[in-house]
């Protein structure tokens, strides 16, 4: 299966630091992949070079076989407007309410949507994570979970292909956890593709199909869940151990966790 | 010693591509802006709200101020060499041609230049930016040009209105101290009022205006990861777009008298 987003050979640097080390790795379509590892080995900054986000010193990036740095501009639109992007830091526009934070992306790809159209739709999404009472609120007088819930909705709200999480769940209470994962799963099950960063071992479990596991910028495994599973590399093991199990809040054997 | 030399040149080269790679992708949107159906219009017409709606009360204070200085002291001075009427070209040079377009610089400089700085330095460590580029809208398009329009077209806004203020509106105060009849005033200042004189300040607001948001932006964009380079990246603001307004006050009054 030709791989939606591919990696090849991709470097990055922050001065003398080596962020990522010639990684290689391709995202199928229509399936979700999780990135695994442990704080600070550049699964985050994966997560944006995939996206586009991030420009790697050397290497490049292939969407659907195409390269994105050649990406014409009506290209690059149309890709922004199929996919969908979460931040770690919910990264809301702060000087913009909520209700304005969603309706952006929409009047910018949906621009034939009428106004009222367009409100049903900002307040139906915020409705589904119970957050309807908070669209005139600006992000800074939301708590962190409401936030990053908001920054959530944002990225779906063009009805993404293809959506990117950074640590998507951390911050969330039970009630906003538990609707979020409805909503992920809907997406999953309509073929959406999503590329995920997370230690939440109950996220992994209820989407990844694909895993990839990076250590200190390098890509240790990379493969469908049957085959990470199978794999016995003492280092893989490890990290997805030390990982989960740091978050895991879930008494379970990790590889009964891996299998979902 | 040498290596070190080396780091700054190699650093100071970089910048310069950096500025120059920006300032023509502004201008290549700039010239796209107004064709555009475009969201981005918004927050034009809320930088022309900030920078010369907000700062009325200030730059007429300002300009009242230093007319009505100029004023009250041609008339004690020039009169004693037999020079009275030196006094409305005094006017208009000092508040047309020079004071009027660097003051109303200044003013932008101190008070928009600084937020745009530090609203865009904020927006780099908060990843607002990014979050722009992943729904598609093009930092510079709707954050940058909007803002360098709006801060150009107000200074030129400004501008008019602090030439109007220096000029008309300090002949009024001057009243309380001495009385000139008005029609008097006003022919002697159209008489020493000439075309280029609003030229060259209209030139000079305009090229100022893009100085100051030019600079704010480069600078808010120098802003990489931390929040403790946010103060820094505004002093450095304000110190580049006083220089560089003086360094270009300096080039077309030079020109102007070519």
């Amino acid at each position: 299966m030709e791989a939606l987003i591919e990696l090849k050979d991709i470097l990055l640097r922050s001065e003398d630091h080596l962020i990522l080390d010639r990684v290689s790795v391709g995202f199928p379509p229509g399936q979700s992949t999780v990135i695994m590892g442990p704080s600070g080995c550049g699964k985050s900054t994966l997560l944006k070079v995939a996206a586009g986000l991030t420009v790697p010193d050397a290497g490049e990036v292939l969407v659907q076989g195409q390269p994105l740095a050649r990406f014409t501009q009506r290209k690059l639109m149309e890709l922004r407007g199929s996919s969908g992007f979460m931040f770690q830091d919910a990264a809301l526009w702060a000087n913009k309410t909520i209700y304005e934070n969603l309706a952006l992306p929409l009047q910018v790809h949906r621009p034939s949507l009428t106004a009222a159209r367009l409100k049903e739709r900002v307040l139906g999404l915020l409705a589904r994570l119970g957050l309807a009472g908070s669209a005139g609120l600006l992000p800074a007088q939301m708590s962190m979970g409401e936030a990053k819930a908001a920054s959530f909705l944002r990225a779906v709200i063009l009805e993404p292909a293809l959506l990117f999480l950074d640590e998507p769940t951390p911050s969330l209470d039970h009630e906003l956890l538990e609707k979020m994962m409805r909503m992920i799963r809907e997406l999953r099950d309509r073929g959406c593709t999503i590329i995920a960063v997370t230690h939440d071992a109950h996220l992994t479990s209820m989407i990844a199909s694909h895993l990839v596991v990076l250590k200190e910028g390098r890509v240790l495994e990379a493969a469908d869940l049957a085959t990470v599973r199978r794999s016995r590399s003492p280092e893989v093991m490890a990290i997805l151990s030390q990982v989960l199990s740091e978050a895991a809040t879930y008494d379970t054997d990790l590889l009964d966790l891996l299998g979902g | 010693m040498v290596a070190r030399l080396g780091r700054w040149f190699t650093s100071r080269l970089s910048e310069l591509f950096y500025a120059s790679g920006l300032l023509f992708t502004i201008l290549r949107e700039a010239l796209l802006f107004f064709r555009r159906r475009q969201v981005a219009f918004r927050v034009f017409v809320l930088q022309v709200l900030f920078t010369a709606v907000e700062a009325l009360g200030i730059v007429a204070f300002i300009a009242l101020a230093l007319g009505a200085l100029i004023i009250v002291q041609g008339h004690s001075l020039l009169p004693r060499f037999g020079q009275g009427k030196l006094l409305y070209s005094i006017l208009v040079i000092v508040i047309t041609r020079e004071l009027g377009p660097l003051l109303t610089a200044f003013i932008i400089i101190a008070r928009s230049g600084t937020a745009i700085a530090t609203e865009l330095g904020n927006m780099v460590i908060s990843h607002e930016i990014e979050a722009y580029v992943s729904v598609g809208i093009d930092p510079v398009s709707y954050l940058v040009v909007p803002r360098i329009l709006g801060v150009t077209v107000s200074m030129v806004l400004l501008t008019v209105y602090f030439n109007f203020f220096g000029l008309i509106g300090s002949f009024l105060l001057t009243q309380l101290v001495q009385a000139t009849p008005f029609r008097e005033y006003l022919d002697n200042l159209l008489a020493a009022l000439t075309a280029a004189d609003i030229f060259s300040s209209l030139i000079k607001a305009v090229v100022f205006g893009f100085i100051v948001s030019f600079v704010a932006v480069y600078q808010g964009f120098k802003v990489r990861v931390s929040s403790t380079e946010v103060p820094q990246i505004a002093i450095k603001a304000v110190g580049q777009g006083f220089v560089l307004c003086i360094l270009a006050d300096a080039m077309i009054t030079l020109i102007y008298y070519l």
